[in-house]
C-alpha cells in the first residue's frame, strides 16, 4: 500500500502553493504596515466602533439565518427521506438545480419580489392585504442568506438521514420507544454529523458575505464582509488583511466548537 | 392523511421559496422593457439579441470552459490524493484533511483575496489561468469529501484478495476499488462543476481584464440594471438542464431499496450507473455550447488594445466598428467608481492602454505620475471637441496634455412628480422628513459629501474639517430617511415608482424619463457638481498608438453621436451635438443645461491623499451607522 502515497504529491504541492502560502501572505499583510514593519494596528482595527458593530451584526444575522435554515431544513430532509423517488440523485439535483441560475441574478430577483411596488406587494395589494416592506432591512438580508444557503443545510442532513440504519430505528420501536423518543434518542443524535456540516456550510458563507447585504440591504447595512471588500477595493490591503485575520479566527473558533459534536469529521459531506 | 397533506404543503412552500426568484427571472426574459422594474409587454427579442451579444457569449464560453477544466483537474488531483490519504497513517491523514477543509471553511472572500495576493506577489499577471488555478483550489476539497467516504466503505480485504490472486496493483485498483468509488468521483466532479459555475467572490478577486465569467459580468451589470439578454441566457441554461434531467430520470428506473445502503453500493455499484446521468447531462450540454462558441472566440492575436471604461459607457457597436476599421482587437474591462479604477492602474497588475477617469481623478493620476502625454498629431479629431470643454479641463489638466473629454454632465435630483407635493428645487428635499423611506441616496464618497456640503452652503471641494464634520452629521441624520444607497440602481427604482426622489447623473436622467414620463430632473438651486469624464493613456500602456487611434475614433462626430444616443450622457463633441435629429433632445435642458445652471456648479478637485483618506473615513462613518 505504501506505493500509493506518491499519489498525494500533486495535491500536497498544490496545497502548499495555493492554500498555505496565500494564507501566510494574509497573515503577513495583516501584521505589517505599509513599510513592512510589524504592527498589530490592523488587527486591532476590529475594535473600532464601526468595525465591531459590523462584525457583531454579521454574527447576529448569520446565526439567525443558520438557525432558520436548520429549522426549515430538518423537517424537509425527514420528509424527503420518506418519499419514494426513483432516484436519490434526483432529490439532490432539485436543490442543486437553482445554482444553474447565477446566484447574483437569483438574489437580484428577490429585489423585484420584495420591492415596494414589487411582485409580492402587488399580489398582496390585489388580495386587499397590507404590503410588506422588508427590502433594505436586516430582514431582507436574512431572507437572502436563508434562500442562498438553504440547500447546503438540506443536503448534508438528508444524506445522513438516508444512510441511517433502519434496523436501529426499528429496534428502538421494538423496545417501546415512541416517535418523540426515537427521534430525540436515536435519529437526531445519529444525524448530528450532517447537522454539523450543514451548520458549517451555512454559517461561514453567511458570516462573510458582502454580495447579499449589498443587493438586498440597499447598502444601508454594512457587514464585516462589506468592510473587508471595500478595504481591498480601495487598496488598503494591510487593513483588509488584518480584518480577514480576525474573521479567520472567528471561523476557526466556531469550527472548533462544532468539531466537538462531529467526531467523524471525515465522513460527512454535502453530497 | 392530514399529516401527509401538511408534509406535501410544506415541501410545496419550500419549493415555491426556492424557485420563485427563478420564475421571476424567466418572466423578465420576455419583458419588452429594458428595466427590471417595469413590465413593457411580451417579446422574444432578447433571445435573438442574446446570440448576437459577443460579450455575453464570451462570458458564457469562459464560464463553461473554466467549470469543465477546473472540475476535471480537481477530480484527478483530488481522487489521487484521496486514495493516497486513505492509505496514510492517522496523523498525516488528519493534518492533510485539516488543510483540505480550509478552503471549504474559510470565507470565500479570504480565499479569493489570499490567492490574489500571491499572484500579485509573484508578479503573475491576472488572467484566465489565475482564475483557473483559484477554481481548482476550491474545487479539490469537494472532490475529496465526495470520494473519501466511498473509499472508507470499500473493503480492504477484497483488494488484498485480488493481489493474492495475482492481480497487479493497478489491475486490482481498476477492477476492485475504482468501481466502488466511482459514484463518489462522479458526484465530486458534478459538485465541483456546479461550484465553479456559481462562484462569484473568488473569481472577482482573481480575474484579469477582459476575462469575464457570467458571474462577474452580471456583477458589473447589477448596478446599471441587468441586460435582459442575461435573463434570456439564464433561462435557456436552466431550462435545458432541467429538461435533460427530467428526460434521463424518466428512463429505466432502478434502486428502490434504500435500506441497507452500504450493502447496496457494494453489491450493485458495478452495474448501477444512475449516478452518471447528471454528469453526462452536464458535460454534454457544456461541451455542446463550448463547441458552438469556439469559433467566435478566436482571439486573432496581433494588435490589441486594453480599454478600461465605466460600465455601460459606450455603444458596443462602436467597439465592433473600431475593430473592423483598424483590425485592432479591443479587450474591454469595466469599473464602477474612480476610486476602484485608480489602484488597478497604479499597481500595474494590469496594463491598460486607455482609461476613462473623471476630472478630479485625472488630477490625482497626473500627480501620481501615472499618465503619459498625448500626441495630438494622432488625434486630429480633437477639433470637434468644444473649446469650452477643453478650457474647463485645464483646471485639472493644465495645457490639455493628458485628457480628451468624452462625456460630461451634472448631478441632480430626479423626482417623481406624482409622488411629491410640490416641484423640488433644493437639496433640502432629500433631508426632509416627509419623504422618509422614499429617498434614494447616492453611494459614492465625493458625490454624497459634496451634496451635503453644497446644501450647507460650502464648497464641494472643502478641506475644512469642521465643515466636513457638519456635512457628515447631516448625512448621518439623513440615514433613517433613506430607502437605500445606490449608484446606478437608482434607474430601475425610479422607473418602477419605488421611490419618490433619487440622486442621479444627468445622463441617466434622460434614459429614465424615456421609460417613465412622470420623472423630472432638476439641478438644485444651491448648486451641484458638474463633471467631465474623458480618456487618458496610462504610462505603462504597451499600445500607446492604438490608444490614440481609439481616442481619435471616439472623437469622430458620427461615432460620438452613436455613443450619445446609446448612453445618453451629454457629449462635448459640438459637431455631434449639431447632428442630433431629435429637437427635444438637442435642446434638452437636462443634457445641455443653460449656462446659468453650469456657472452655479463646481467641478471636483483632487484634494490630496490625506484629505481623500479623511473623506473616506467620514463616509465610512455614515455608512456604518
Amino acid at each position: 500500500m505504501n506505493k500509493k502515497k506518491w499519489l498525494a504529491t500533486p495535491y500536497v504541492v498544490w496545497l502548499a502553493a495555493f492554500i498555505i502560502i496565500p494564507l501566510i501572505l494574509i497573515v503577513y499583510y495583516g501584521l505589517t504596515n505599509d513599510s513592512g514593519n510589524f504592527t498589530l494596528e490592523h488587527v486591532k482595527n476590529i475594535a473600532t466602533h464601526n468595525n465591531m458593530k459590523a462584525l457583531l451584526l454579521s454574527l447576529k444575522l448569520s446565526l439567525i439565518s443558520t438557525i432558520i435554515c436548520l429549522l426549515l431544513a430538518y423537517p424537509l430532509a425527514m420528509i424527503l427521506t420518506k418519499i419514494k423517488m426513483n432516484s436519490h440523485s434526483f432529490i439532490v439535483l432539485i436543490f442543486i438545480l437553482p445554482m444553474w441560475m447565477n446566484f447574483l441574478l437569483r438574489t437580484l430577483a428577490w429585489q423585484t419580489l420584495l420591492e415596494k411596488n414589487g411582485v409580492i406587494n402587488t399580489i398582496l395589494g390585489h388580495l386587499g392585504l397590507p404590503g410588506i416592506s422588508i427590502i433594505n432591512t436586516s430582514g431582507a438580508i436574512i431572507l437572502g442568506m436563508v434562500y442562498n444557503f438553504l440547500p447546503f443545510m438540506v443536503l448534508p442532513i438528508y444524506n445522513t438521514l438516508i444512510k441511517l440504519d433502519q434496523n436501529v430505528i426499528n429496534a428502538a420501536r421494538d423496545l417501546g420507544a415512541n416517535s418523540t423518543q426515537t427521534f430525540m434518542k436515536i435519529i437526531f443524535p445519529l444525524s448530528l454529523p450532517g447537522v454539523v456540516s450543514g451548520i458549517t456550510m451555512v454559517f461561514v458563507p453567511a458570516l462573510t458575505t458582502f454580495v447579499i447585504s449589498d443587493i438586498l440591504g440597499g447598502a444601508k447595512i454594512l457587514l464585516i464582509g462589506n468592510i473587508i471588500e471595500q478595504d481591498f477595493r480601495s487598496s488598503r490591503w494591510n487593513v483588509g488583511s488584518g480584518l480577514s485575520l480576525v474573521l479567520m479566527i472567528f471561523i476557526l473558533l466556531s469550527m472548533a466548537i462544532l468539531a466537538k459534536y462531529d467526531k467523524d469529521s471525515e465522513g460527512t459531506n454535502i453530497w | 392523511m392530514v399529516k401527509k397533506f401538511i408534509q406535501k404543503l410544506y415541501i410545496a412552500l419550500l419549493f415555491l421559496f426556492l424557485y420563485a426568484p427563478i420564475a421571476v427571472l424567466i418572466v423578465l426574459s420576455f419583458n419588452k422593457s429594458k428595466s427590471r422594474a417595469k413590465w413593457g409587454g411580451f417579446t422574444l427579442n432578447w433571445y435573438k439579441e442574446l446570440f448576437a451579444n459577443e460579450q455575453i457569449m464570451n462570458a458564457l464560453y469562459t464560464t463553461l470552459v473554466l467549470a469543465l477544466v477546473s472540475a476535471l483537474i480537481a477530480t484527478i488531483i483530488g481522487t489521487a490524493a484521496s486514495i493516497a490519504m486513505n492509505s496514510m497513517k492517522r496523523t498525516p491523514r488528519t493534518i492533510l484533511m485539516g488543510i483540505t477543509n480550509i478552503p471549504m471553511l474559510n470565507a470565500d472572500i479570504v480565499t479569493g483575496i489570499s490567492l490574489m495576493l500571491i499572484f500579485v506577489a509573484i508578479h503573475y499577471t491576472l488572467g484566465f489561468t489565475s482564475v483557473l488555478i483559484a477554481h481548482i483550489t476550491f474545487n479539490i476539497p469537494y472532490v475529496i469529501l465526495s470520494v473519501m467516504p466511498k473509499l472508507k466503505q470499500t473493503n480492504k480485504n477484497t483488494y488484498e484478495a485480488a493481489l493474492d490472486l495475482g492481480a497487479s496493483h493497478f489491475y486490482a485498483f481498476r477492477k476492485v476499488i475504482l468501481p466502488d468509488i466511482f459514484p463518489g468521483i462522479m458526484s465530486g466532479f458534478l459538485l465541483a462543476f456546479t461550484m465553479s459555475l456559481d462562484d462569484f467572490v473568488i473569481t472577482h478577486f482573481t480575474k484579469g481584464p477582459g476575462i469575464n465569467t457570467l458571474s462577474t459580468k452580471i456583477y458589473t451589470e447589477v448596478r446599471k440594471g441587468i441586460k435582459p439578454e442575461m435573463y434570456a441566457l439564464s433561462t435557456l441554461l436552466f431550462l435545458s438542464v432541467l429538461t435533460l434531467l427530467i428526460l434521463i430520470n424518466r428512463a429505466p428506473k432502478e434502486e428502490t431499496a434504500k435500506k441497507n445502503k452500504k450493502q447496496r453500493i457494494h453489491n450493485e455499484s458495478k452495474r448501477n450507473y444512475s449516478f452518471l446521468k447528471p454528469v453526462i447531462a452536464v458535460v454534454a450540454i457544456s461541451a455542446l455550447i463550448i463547441g458552438s462558441l469556439v469559433g467566435m472566440n478566436s482571439t486573432s492575436g496581433g494588435d490589441t488594445l486594453n480599454v478600461y471604461n465605466w460600465g455601460e459607457y459606450i455603444d458596443p457597436d462602436v467597439i465592433t466598428m473600431f475593430e473592423q476599421e483598424t483590425g485592432i482587437k479591443v479587450v474591454y474591462d469595466e469599473f464602477e467608481m474612480n476610486e476602484e479604477m485608480f489602484p488597478k492602474v497604479e499597481t500595474g497588475a494590469v496594463k491598460y492602454d486607455v482609461v476613462c477617469p473623471s476630472d478630479y481623478m485625472v488630477q490625482r493620476m497626473i500627480d501620481a505620475d501615472l499618465l503619459s502625454e498625448l500626441n495630438y498629431d494622432n488625434i486630429p479629431n480633437i477639433k470637434y471637441i468644444g473649446k469650452d470643454y477643453l478650457q474647463s479641463a485645464e483646471s485639472f489638466d493644465p495645457g490639455n496634455k493628458y485628457f480628451v473629454p468624452y462625456c460630461w454632465g451634472t448631478v441632480g435630483i430626479l423626482y417623481n412628480k406624482t409622488m411629491v407635493d410640490e416641484p423640488i428645487d433644493s437639496w433640502g428635499a432629500i433631508f426632509d422628513e416627509k419623504y422618509k423611506n422614499n429617498i434614494l441616496m447616492i453611494n459614492s464618497v465625493r458625490d454624497a459629501l459634496g451634496i451635503a456640503l453644497k446644501y450647507l452652503g460650502y464648497s464641494l471641494n472643502s478641506t475644512n474639517k469642521e465643515e466636513l464634520k457638519e456635512a457628515t452629521q447631516l448625512l448621518i441624520d439623513q440615514k433613517p430617511l433613506v430607502q437605500s444607497y445606490v449608484v446606478d440602481q437608482v434607474r430601475d427604482s425610479m422607473i418602477g415608482n419605488n421611490a419618490a426622489i433619487g440622486i442621479i447623473y444627468s445622463g441617466e436622467a434622460i434614459y429614465t424619463q424615456r421609460e417613465n414620463s412622470d420623472l423630472v430632473y432638476v439641478v438644485p438651486k444651491e448648486g451641484s457638481n458638474i463633471w467631465i469624464d474623458g480618456w487618458v493613456i496610462p504610462k505603462n500602456s504597451e499600445h500607446k498608438e492604438n490608444a490614440e487611434k481609439f481616442i481619435n475614433f471616439l472623437c469622430r462626430p458620427d461615432i460620438a453621436l452613436l455613443n450619445f444616443e446609446y448612453i445618453t450622457y451629454s457629449t462635448p463633441n459640438t459637431a455631434a451635438k449639431e447632428m442630433i435629429e431629435d429637437d427635444d433632445i438637442r435642446n434638452s435642458k437636462v443634457a445641455f443645461p443653460d449656462s446659468s445652471i453650469i456657472s452655479n456648479c463646481e467641478t471636483f478637485q483632487y484634494l490630496g491623499d490625506e484629505m481623500t483618506a479623511y473623506y473616506d473615513e467620514k463616509w465610512r462613518e455614515v455608512m456604518s451607522q
